[in-house]
């Protein structure tokens, strides 16, 4: 355990300010060192910056001299400082960076900046004229095509062009939806607000959008101005004076041993300001791209220079990648001692229970079985006589799905002075985060303070405190200026979190009417070197009265740790219990959905039930393989079921005087719309419309909000809002009665009082500043569990019904979705076009779960092949078919708010809607995900 | 330090050390990647090179001519429908947009084991390939080398269904199987030698009636490399195949002509079940890795759809581009036949 050893040795301490090390006894320990003397380098490693350039931008003429190696997304952002236009890959795959040369889209991060010369140059700034919109980004605005708005300059201004190309050649002709996604085939969005990004595009191009007449209309989004027009300023936009740039350096082994990390050819290196151990004493690399140490360096060619110096003297050591070899008879273990296998990387969303290790293998994780041996009977009675009723046993197998939000994780820390930080974090929780912070650092907790205005997607990999954040704040300390750390395409896909692979073994067992006897379910996580992926959990929320032996094992290998995903466990868990089921419905030669009907008591799903047996398109499905040509259409159905969480200290702070209402809390907005949420809730009391709410998150000074994971965010700060607003509209009502001398009653926008109306405007016109803190009250009749950790799961999960049309090409092996139906319970729906977005998106995510993405590793080394959005394939907008939810809002009375969020849910059921929908068309049943054409082919030819 | 020099005249560009840039769509990411180092010679200021024009009833591509040009172009559209078909279906609208002829032909391999710091293998001087004993889900079927990268140019799989002329300047003129060899030496891409700079390629004249169509299959609907693509061009008369050009991209470190297809094709009746048996030897000769035999049943299913969509008279891939995209560049100019 020995810590880095630099050149002048490891002082602890802050010797001559050149070494420094932090940390309480209970924090890992940070060893850093600064550059001596820290020189600028004459010329930067890409040589001189000699090539002037003319060309204008934005409609202004430029003339700007660049190095060789400059691209237009680098002259963009940094020269220019427009940062409207985003980097989320850096090789062509994305279209984030997307700027218009002479009037076409092109991804500026593959144009070199030489090419402007002589060109005209327009960024989504320069769309529109200052202070107006392009008819397309109304559109954006009012069709809801966003979510978290990273994506949006980059489809704005890819959009732009085809509007204006469009409108020359058709007129106030719509094009239809497939012309529209050609157009629009170079921009991805991880939030996958596709839908409304083609019914935006297709409205703005006939014309829906031009300049109306009067002002504005608000969007059905609260900050969507922000996002359409760049002026949103994300992480990775935080440009601060003397900002270093922060790069870290991986290990390029799966497996191996560090002797020695030498990094003092790297600190004498112009440039080169600093250097950050992130080994924190740990000597054993255990996947490829494993942090080892940061550089803080002038820009990033200087810092990925200084990081090719470092020194790395390594014991090279044999490997485990996958579960195979971990799981192989003799296979050396990758944590060996009970001390190492306490450093093991957490997965999970709660705490570690401590569970035995065999080799490679934790677990069982058996906790939430229930009628344990009843289940393991009806597996093993129906065994021996197969026909008492249905038994259906099968292996499912899921991949490695990564996170890939489009903003990748990102940091800029700054202290302000020795005990206080700033750190501008693309993150999921300010507020947790800035404790995690004061903890970590031993630091006052308001003298660190956390900034998330806007978050580029987080989809759980953005929950806690990360090492790009750790790297950053301790370089920014040693170098005693700004540091950004912003992961690149390749590391967000390596480090930045994965949902665990999965292999389910799972028996279900029914009588022979249909009545559920029992599951027997064991479930190994391919979580890399990570432990605690539970799964087999969540079977306890569906058809809750069946006898269930339910058990999680972790089998660890030299391979990049998991995050909580979206619906952590859940969409490999559907895969294969909801297949299961169709499976045991076609034996039974039964109707899916009243076969689950037998199986299923929960009222919420009950409602989606009877919802799906009333749509024409489920009764009027065809039977099974009907198709027999080339190309077979099926219909699948799956359900889900997800718990819903509140943050019991959440509270939205209200402050209200002369200058209006304002609404605050430390929450942030990853795409989910918090802003939106606070605003509805707070003008719904007060009978405004939700822009006259001044909404101010993404701030750990504000008030505790809560943490955007576990779909908590609305549930948790719906009721806190309303009460805060309550309690200003009450003491409203008393300054109206002292001013009018008669009790009034609140109406929208005041007080009815036998006078006439007084409107908040007017009582709070001669009010001294009012303050109120609403917090989250607990439901009736309790939670499930009591909070833990600040976090309380309900009593009341909420259910999704998912109902999903596919084509097979069963001469090319291609899926392709066509039509797909969503029925929600999740409560009461505060925003609904958002809400609707929100769930597109889940089952868009799920799409690309079953049918495209795939982490893949090489074999023989653990490296990652998949590095890019090239290869790490996330939906793209021509994939999604087209798209109905369907809310069913009653039946959450007791849940104060009545809303359970739905982030979540929405995802878990897809897959298995395909794959019951691709055996439905072809009879093939798939069992490993994803259905890539070689596996297609394969079961379609038996 | 790298430098980069921005030549006026096609003669200064020539045969200086480092490597030419186009459009820069492949080359700045290998840029970034190290995998190309030294100075670069941009060829923005080297007129005469992006223009499509008719030579004594043969299409001219110029090398600078884009992609998005080549796909809209009329001409290209209603004489060589394989060819815009192709340029259309390549990468995203923004790549395309800068994405040039002469680039795209000459663009080096895609393998994710050469496209990634620290590669090693042989294409980035290494001894080994690590796709060959690792994962190669997504490589050759025709095991032709030691390199089993599938050749990443759709543009050349088209190409190869015509008579083509590939001129250099700096060096002799080409067909395309001399610019791209046998496949055997592992460590090029193509086989001009340093310096040269390809100008243009000279596509032979179309058949009278020719009926065309491009298939490539992929997972997502748009905007991904094809796991197999396939070229089909036939002239039929009276009811039979007077010739037929069968080329195919994704299944060798080299586009493919598949000569077998093509004789099971001329001079037969043009219907159901000529194409059938003419599909169904497609992967003859083929040598799948470990993990690639899949992409022999899916040649043969590509190849069947091409025919049969050639056949039906349907000259474009399963996703026509319907509004044509302009190019940033100069529009191209034609002369008509
Ligand atoms: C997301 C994505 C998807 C893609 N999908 C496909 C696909 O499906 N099919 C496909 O074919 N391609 C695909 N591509 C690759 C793309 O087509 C190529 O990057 C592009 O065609 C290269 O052209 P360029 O002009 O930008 O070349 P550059 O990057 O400028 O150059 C490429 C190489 O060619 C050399 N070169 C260029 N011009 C000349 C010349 N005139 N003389 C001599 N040498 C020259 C350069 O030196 C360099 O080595 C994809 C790319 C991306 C980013
Ligand atoms: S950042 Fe340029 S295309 Fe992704
Ligand atoms: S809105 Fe498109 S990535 Fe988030």
């Amino acid at each position: 355990m020995s810590p880095p050893i630099s050149r002048r040795g490891i002082l602890r301490g802050t010797l001559g300010g050149g070494t420094v090390l932090v940390g309480e006894s209970c924090a890992p320990k940070i060893v850093g060192e600064r550059a001596e003397a820290p020189s600028l380098p004459a010329v930067g490693d890409a040589g001189p910056a000699s090539h002037a350039l003319e060309f204008t931008v934005n409609g202004a003429a430029r003339s700007i001299t660049v190095d060789p190696e400059r691209t237009a997304l680098e002259l963009v952002r940094r020269d220019l400082g427009l940062t409207g236009c985003k980097e989320a890959c850096g090789h062509g795959a994305c279209g984030a960076c997307s700027v218009l040369l002479d009037d076409v889209p092109v991804a500026a991060c593959l144009l070199p900046a030489v090419a402007l010369h002589r060109r005209k140059l327009v960024t989504v700034e320069g769309l529109a004229p200052a202070g107006e919109l392009h008819p397309v980004q109304r559109a954006f605005m009012a069709e809801d095509a966003l979510q978290c708005g990273f994506c949006t300059p980059g489809f704005v201004v890819a959009a732009s062009a085809f509007y204006t190309r469009w409108r020359a050649e058709h007129g106030d002709a719509e094009p239809d939806r497939d012309t529209v996604a050609a157009a629009l085939a170079g921009n991805l969005c991880r939030c996958a607000a596709y839908d409304g990004i083609i019914r935006a595009v297709q409205k703005a191009s006939s014309g829906a959008y031009e300049k109306p007449p009067g002002p504005e209309p608000a969007p059905p989004r609260y900050d969507a101005r922000d996002k359409v027009t760049g002026a949103a300023k994300y992480t990775v936009d935080v440009q601060l004076p003397g900002q270093l740039e922060g790069k870290i350096l991986r290990s390029p082994h799966a497996h191996a041993r560090v002797r020695k990390v030498d990094w003092s050819k790297a600190l004498a290196l112009p440039g080169v300001f600093g250097a950050v151990d992130l080994l924190h004493g740990g000597t054993t690399l255990r996947f490829v791209g494993q942090e080892i140490a940061a550089i803080a360096a002038i820009d990033a060619r200087t810092a990925e220079a200084a990081l090719a110096a470092i020194e790395l003297d390594l014991e090279v050591l044999p490997p485990l990648v996958g579960m195979d070899a971990a799981r192989a008879p003799g296979a050396a273990p990758v944590y060996p001692t009970r001390n190492t296998r306490k450093s093991a990387p957490n997965a999970s969303e709660g705490p570690l229970l401590p569970l035995g290790w065999d080799g490679n293998v934790r677990g069982p994780f058996q906790l939430f079985s229930t009628a344990k041996l009843k289940a393991r009977r009806a597996v093993a009675r129906l065994r021996e006589a197969p026909a008492e009723g249905v038994l259906v046993e099968g292996t499912y197998k899921t991949q490695v799905q990564c996170h890939t939000a489009l903003e990748p994780h990102a940091c800029v820390a700054r202290w302000t002075d020795d005990d206080a930080v700033t750190v501008h974090l693309s993150t999921q929780g300010v507020h947790a985060v800035a404790e995690d912070i004061a903890e970590r650092w031993g630091l006052r907790r308001d003298r660190v303070r956390v900034l998330a205005p806007y978050v580029g997607g987080g989809f759980g990999a953005k929950v806690t405190l990360q090492l790009e954040c750790v790297a950053a704040v301790e370089l920014a300390r040693i170098t005693a200026r700004p540091v950004r750390v912003v992961l690149e395409r390749r590391e967000e896909l390596t480090t930045g979190g994965l949902r665990p692979a999965q292999e389910i073994e799972l028996a279900v067992a029914t009588d022979r009417d249909g009545y559920l006897q029992g599951v027997t379910a064991r479930a190994f996580a391919d979580a890399g070197c990570s432990v605690g992926s539970t799964s087999t959990v969540l079977m306890r929320l569906m058809y809750a009265k069946a006898p269930k032996d339910i058990a999680d094992w972790d089998v660890v290998n030299h391979a990049p740790p998991g995050k909580p995903f979206r619906g952590p466990g859940g969409p490999p868990v559907f895969w294969a219990l909801e297949q299961a089921v169709d499976i045991a419905a076609e034996r039974l030669e039964l109707d899916p959905i009243l076969l689950r009907k037998r199986f299923d008591p929960n009222p919420a799903r009950n409602h989606l039930y009877d919802w799906a047996l009333s749509l024409k398109t489920w009764r009027e499905r065809q039977p099974a393989q009907s198709d027999r040509g080339r190309f077979r259409r099926g219909m699948g159905l799956a359900v889900g079921g997800w718990f819903y969480f509140v943050q019991p200290s959440a509270r939205v702070q209200i402050d209200a005087g002369p200058d209006g209402i304002v609404a605050s809390t430390a929450c942030q907005d990853i795409g989910n719309g918090t802003r939106t949420v606070i605003a509805a809730t707070v003008a719904a009391v007060l009978g405004l419309a939700p822009a006259d709410i001044k909404v101010e998150i993404g701030d750990s000074s504000l008030v505790p909000g809560p943490t955007s994971g576990g779909s908590r965010t609305t549930a948790s700060l719906v009721p806190a809002a309303t009460m805060a607003a309550e309690q200003l509209r009450d003491e409203l009502l008393e300054r109206a009665e002292q001013l009018v001398g008669a009790r009034g009653v609140a109406v929208p926008g005041g007080v009815r009082h036998p006078r006439g109306v007084v409107t908040w405007q007017q009582l709070l016109a001669g009010s001294p500043p009012l303050r109120f803190v609403g917090t989250r009250k607990r439901d009736k009749g309790g939670y499930f569990l009591p909070p833990m950790a600040d976090i309380a799961p309900g009593r009341y999960v909420a259910g999704s019904l998912q109902i999903i049309e596919v084509e097979v090409d069963t001469r090319l092996g291609k899926i392709r979705v066509l039509r797909s139906h969503t029925g929600i319970a999740a409560g009461h729906i505060v925003a609904p076009a958002l809400a609707r977005s929100q769930a597109l998106g889940g089952v868009i995510q799920g799409i690309g779960y079953a049918l495209y993405e795939e982490r893949r590793l090489d074999p023989n080394t653990g490296a990652l092949l998949t590095g890019g959005l090239e290869d790490y394939r996330i939906p793209g907008i021509g994939d999604i078919g087209e798209l109905d939810v369907h809310f069913v809002e009653d039946g959450y009375e007791r849940v104060n708010g009545r809303s359970v969020g739905l982030a979540e849910l929405v995802t878990l059921a897809p897959a298995a809607a395909i794959g019951n929908a691709v055996a439905h068309a072809t009879g093939f049943r798939p069992r490993e995900l994803p259905l890539r054409p070689d596996r297609v082919l394969q079961g379609l030819r038996g | 330090m790298t430098a980069l020099e921005l030549p006026t005249t096609l003669d200064a560009a020539l045969g200086r050390p480092g490597e030419l840039r186009a459009g820069g769509t492949d080359l700045t990411e290998r840029r970034r990647l190290d995998l190309s180092r030294g100075t670069v010679i941009d060829l923005r200021d080297v007129p005469g090179l992006d223009a499509i024009t008719w030579r004594e009833g043969q299409l001219h591509l110029g090398a600078l001519v884009t992609l998005a040009a080549v796909a809209a172009h009329p001409d290209v559209r209603a004489r060589y429908p394989a060819v815009a078909a192709t340029a259309a279906a390549v990468a995203t609208p923004q790549i395309r947009a800068r994405a040039t002829v002469g680039g795209n032909l000459l663009q080096h391999v895609r393998c994710w084991y050469y496209r990634r710091p620290g590669a090693d293998c042989l294409k980035s001087g290494g001894s080994g390939c690590p796709a060959r004993s690792g994962d190669h889900l997504f490589h050759a079927c025709f095991d032709l080398g030691p390199c089993v990268a599938p050749h990443p140019s759709s543009l050349a799989t088209a190409l190869l269904a015509y008579e083509v002329r590939v001129e250099v300047a700096g060096d002799r003129e080409h067909t395309l199987a001399s610019l791209y060899g046998d496949g055997s030496d592992a460590r090029r891409h193509h086989m001009l030698p340093p310096g040269a700079l390809l100008t243009g390629v000279l596509l032979g004249p179309p058949l009278a009636g020719e009926q065309a169509a491009y298939v490539r299959a992929t997972s997502r609907a748009r905007a991904e490399w094809p796991l197999v693509e396939v070229v089909v061009r036939l002239a039929v008369a009276a009811g039979r195949i007077d010739t037929a050009r069968v080329t195919v991209g994704g299944v060798a470190n080299l586009p493919l002509r598949l000569a077998a297809v093509e004789a099971l094709l001329v001079g037969k009746p043009a219907h159901e079940a000529t194409l059938a048996a003419a599909a169904a030897v497609a992967a003859e000769g083929a040598k799948p890795l470990t993990h690639t035999a899949y992409k022999l049943d899916l040649l043969r299913g590509a190849v069947l759809d091409a025919l049969e969509r050639a056949l039906a008279h349907t000259p474009t891939a399963a996703t026509p581009a319907k509004t044509p995209e302009p190019s940033p560049d100069k529009p191209a100019t034609a002369e008509p036949t």
